[in-house]
Parts: structure tokens; sequence; C-alpha cells
């Protein structure tokens, strides 16, 4: 199994941020983890990139303890991008990119054709292998979280975790991130998680979804089974319904936009 | 796909050949010009191991120590303001800042209260300070104070922010302490802690060239080693784990070259203040977006503006000569301002 945890607890002082989470994901697997804000999305992904200590439980790459491998070892696994990361404004994408070679390169040794190779199928898979030489605060939003996108992939880890990743894009972008995630899965078998906050794209994107609420696992499953059991309304405190789209696909979430009970007419 | 080359961030040819020649000019000048106006013709057969005794002794004795003193410092100075600043991803962080000058001031006052006050009641006995040891004695507070900060900024997780506060707040208390001694004291010997506390090369001999040398050394030759971590510290913590970075340790070597250099160097000719501030500033500004170039940079200025700045102290002042750092105080303070501008 790439990716697991068990049992995993995280503490921020005092306050819990995640209780007993559990996941298995299989090779090439895309996982939506879906919850309200602070339910410990982004928690559980740090959590399992070993990136904070859990309390209780554990996490494993491979069978292996996360907590035992050291940060190159992890980062030649697992490549993890953080929510709306910060970078020194004037690194240019190619720079930043080519920070995602670092656990393969080490200290010491210089970058060789494969390292190359790398970094231009990272760039040419985000679409910015254009934009290569600008300086970060060049990009718009939507540019700079694409070259976040193909630093993570230049570390060609077979797993990838994503906080938001298609926060602050545009819809024709998150489309694009939406499928390059589908295409790493079945064309390279990298196995994904992915924090996301539109329930549609969790629902249509993903193999399985985790949805979290207060730090806790409220359900864990198909899409589909997701759809049938009413925990969306029931954990986002909203009203709507699933809609079918096409009869092989799972349904759509049509919230209502008031949290007010319908008008009896 | 775009231009491979400049993608890697390919330098422009001609920066760093006219920053190397800028040492060397500025080398010749401070060997050249001095107070004692020694011929050119006669630096030269000095130079060649002719010439009278005299001009000999002023360029061997006198300028030369002082020039090669002033240069390792200057790189040293330059080098671990650019290490602080990364680390601490603070454009303001500086050995001055950090309490690493604090702690070198703190215990060099200490040592000469000791040693020789309490050895020596007569407080006029100037002739017996032993002065050697001042180098050393200022190495070791500026360490105590680094690793002060190192112990508190563990404590606090090393959050950038809060280390710099810490450097802030353990430089004013070492500060205060040094100055309650001096206060408290008084002799003749305030003037040699005035003149060391100012930041000077005047009557640097071999010797301290010979204490800074090793430091020198080792610090550059640590620059290949933590060069491609110092790029990753440069990210939040989060980004440079994901990575592949040990964070903590890298962050902690960085920390300990940074105060050697510093430490030694503050030692060695006092606070030259603003040289650790301005130097990586200047050198980012050149470098742009080519930062391979920042650190070659940062090392070449930090030799070039010490070297110039003693010359200008040492030319203006005439017989009563400007400390190195009251110059670059003077210099620092318009450069600073002209690059703040750049920043938003």
């Amino acid at each position: 199994m790439p990716l697991s945890c068990s049992q995993l607890s995280v503490n921020y002082g005092r306050r819990r941020a995640l209780h007993g989470f559990s996941l298995a994901m299989e090779k090439g697997e895309i996982r939506a983890l879906i919850g309200p804000n602070g339910s410990g999305k982004s928690t559980a992904l740090q959590a399992l990139a070993g990136l904070v200590k859990a309390s209780e439980g554990r996490a494993d790459i491979g069978g292996v303890a996360v907590a035992s491998m050291s940060r190159k070892v992890i980062a030649k696994k697992l490549s993890f991008l953080p929510q709306q990361p910060a970078a020194p404004d004037e690194m240019t994408v190619a720079q930043l990119v080519r920070q995602g070679r670092f656990p393969h390169v080490g200290l010491f040794r210089s970058y060789d054709r494969r390292d190359e190779e790398a970094i231009e199928w990272a760039l040419e898979s985000t679409g910015l292998a254009g934009l290569a030489d600008r300086t970060l605060q060049e990009l718009s939003g939507g540019e700079r979280q694409r070259a976040w996108i193909s630093a993570a992939l230049a570390q060609e880890a077979a797993i990838l975790l994503l906080d938001e990743p298609t926060s602050f894009l545009d819809i024709g972008y998150q489309v694009e991130v939406l499928d390059l995630v589908h295409r790493l899965s079945r064309e390279r078998g990298v196995t994904i998680i992915m924090a996301i906050h539109d329930i549609n794209q969790a629902i249509s994107a993903s193999d399985r979804i985790s949805l979290l609420e207060k730090g806790e696992l409220r359900f864990d499953g198909e899409p589909k089974a997701l759809a049938e059991s009413g925990l969306i309304e029931k954990t986002f405190r909203v009203k709507g319904r699933f809609v079918e789209v096409a009869p092989d696909k799972p349904p759509h979430f049509d919230v209502e936009l008031t949290k007010l009970p319908p008008s009896n007419s | 796909m775009s231009t491979k080359a400049s993608a890697i961030g390919q330098p422009s040819p001609w920066v760093l050949p006219a920053a190397v020649t800028l040492v060397l000019i500025s080398f010749l000048a401070a060997v050249f010009l001095g107070i004692v106006d020694v011929p050119a013709r006669d630096v030269l057969s000095a130079l060649t191991g002719s010439g009278s005794p005299e001009a000999r002794s002023i360029i061997f004795d006198i300028r030369l120590p002082r020039i090669v003193t002033g240069i390792l410092a200057g790189v040293q100075f330059a080098l671990a303001g650019l290490l602080l600043q990364t680390i601490t991803r603070n454009p303001l962080a500086d050995p001055s800042l950090m309490g690493v000058s604090q702690g070198a001031t703190l215990t060099v006052t200490m040592f000469l209260l000791f040693t020789v006050y309490l050895a020596n009641p007569n407080s006029h006995s100037v002739n017996e300070l032993p002065i050697a040891w001042l180098p050393p004695a200022g190495m070791v507070g500026g360490m105590f104070a680094g690793g002060i900060i190192y112990l508190l900024a563990l404590r606090l997780d090393l959050s950038p922010l809060r280390i710099t506060l810490c450097g802030i707040a353990v430089g004013a208390v070492m500060h205060a302490l040094a100055i309650g001694l001096i206060a408290g004291w008084g002799s003749a010997r305030i003037e040699i802690i005035l003149e060391w506390m100012s930041g000077s090369l005047y009557a640097r001999t071999w010797d301290h060239a010979l204490f800074l040398l090793p430091f020198t050394v080792v610090g550059l030759a640590m620059l290949p080693l933590i060069y491609r971590p110092l790029i990753l510290l440069r990210f939040d913590a989060t980004v440079a784990r994901s990575f592949g970075l040990s964070y903590r340790r890298q962050f902690s070597l960085v920390l300990l070259v940074s105060c050697a250099l510093a430490a030694s160097a503050v030692g060695a000719v006092g606070p030259i203040v603003f040289v650790g501030l301005i130097v990586p500033h200047l050198a980012r500004f050149l470098a742009g977006r080519h930062f391979p170039l920042v650190l070659p940079l940062t090392i070449v200025l930090g030799a070039v503006i010490v070297t110039l700045g003693d010359l200008i102290g040492r030319l203006a002042g005439g017989a009563e000569e400007v400390p190195i750092g009251v110059v670059t105080a003077l210099m620092g303070v318009p450069v600073l301002l002209a690059l703040l501008r750049k920043i938003p």
C-alpha cells in the first residue's frame, strides 16, 4: 500500500486538530479530502507528509513509518504542496521548479539530463514552459499556483499531496489542474490525495472521498455512497440535493443559496 | 520550451569580472595611498623587495596587514549578513542586530576590566593592556550571544521573526551591560574600548589577519556545502522540508557559520556596522534575478567596501583618522535609503 495511516491524532497546544484519522490508499488512487474550514484537512495532509508530529497513531509510506524517515527520503517518495506557499519574489519559475529536484541531487551532485528532463516535463505539464524565466512576482495568482504544482511534480514522487490546489484559479485552470491530476494517476500511477473545497469537483474527480468534521473522519468511501449518505447537508449545514447529470456518473450536489428552510409555497 | 540556458539563470557576463577588478583597484589604491606620503616608485620597490627600510616598514608592517585584515573582516561581515538575512528571511538581519556584536563588546569590556584592572590597579598604564587578546575575547562573546539566540530560537521552534526579536533583545541586554561596566569604570582604558567599539582597522597587524584567516577560509569552504540549503532556507519551513531539506539541521549549521564569521570579525576589528546589512542588499540589487551571483558578489563587495571605507577614513581625517565603522555607517545610510526605495 503506497500510503496509509491509522488512528492519527494531532494536537496544536491544547487544541485537538485531528483525532483518530485513518486512511488506506491504493496505488494510482485519487482521494479527495473534504470538510468545512478548520475540520483538519490541512493537518491530516501535513501529518501524512510527516510535517507535523502526530501525538498518536502513525502514517506509513509503502509500509514504512514516515516518522522514521529523513526529509530527503520522504521527499523522494512523496511530494506535498502546501496551501498558499510563499517564495522569494525575485525567484524565477525555473528556479522554483529546480528546487523540486533537491531530494534527488542532494547537496553536491550536479543536475544531469534526467533532472533537466524532469524539470522540463514539470514545466510543460503545467503549461509554464513559456514562463520559465519570469519571476514569481510577475505571475498572476493562477500562474503562481501552477508554478508550485510544477515544483511538486519535478520531485517525481509516486505520492502527491495537494492542499487546495484549485484555490485562486479560474474555472479553466481548475479543470486543467484536475485533468492533470487525473492524467498523473492514470498514466503514471501516481497516488494522489487532495484537500479541496468544491464538493462537485471532489465527487467527479476522485475515486474515493474522505469527509472530515472537527478533526474526525465522518465518511470514507466512493463519491456515490457519499451522495446517498446525506452527510454533505449535515456537515456543511446547508440545504441542497443531489442531481443526476449522467447515468454512469456520480450525481452533482445542487446547493440552495440560503440556509433557511424553503417557505411553504 | 524557452531558451534553456537562461532558464537556469545565466549571469550577466560582466558583473563578476567588474567586481573583481574593483577589488584589485581598491586594494592597490589602499596600498599606494596613505597619510604618510610614500611615492608610488618607493611603494613599488618596497613591494619587489628593495627600497628604503622606511617605505618597506610602512607597506609591510602598517598598510598591508591592515588592508588584509580589512578584506578578511569585510568578507566575513558581508557573508555573515547574507546568511543571517537568508535564514531569518529578514532583510534587516545583520550581526549588529542579532546580538553578536553586542556580545563581543560585552566580553571585550569584561576582559579588559578583569585582566587589567584587577591585576593592576594603576588604571593609567595603557601599555600593559593585553590588546592581542581582544579578538579571541570578542569572539567568545559573539559566539555566546549566538548560542543564546540559538537556544531561544530552538525553544520557540525557530520561527524567523522570533529569532530576530530574540537577537535584538539579547543584543540590547548585552549592550546595556557593557555600557554599564564602562560607565562604572572610568579610566584611560575607555579609549581602547571606544576605539574598538567604533570598528577600527587602526594598528591592525599580521596577527589580526592570521587570527581571521582560518575563519574566512573555513567559512568560504563551507559555502558549497550550504549553497543549496541556503536557497531552500528562503522558503517557509514547511515548503523547505517538503522539498527534502532537514530544516533544523541546516538552519543550525548556517546560523553557526554566520555567528563564527561575525564573531571572529567583530573580535578582530570591532563592530563595523552596516557592512553585514548593506553589502548583501547591494549584491542582490546587482544580481537581480540571477541569484547564483548574490553569493560571490557579497564576498567581493564586502572586501571592496571595507577596503575603500578604511582608505577614505585614513585620508579624510588626516592624522586623526576616522574609524572605518564610522565611515561605513555614514556611507551605509544613503545606500540603505536608496535600496529601500526599491522595496515596495
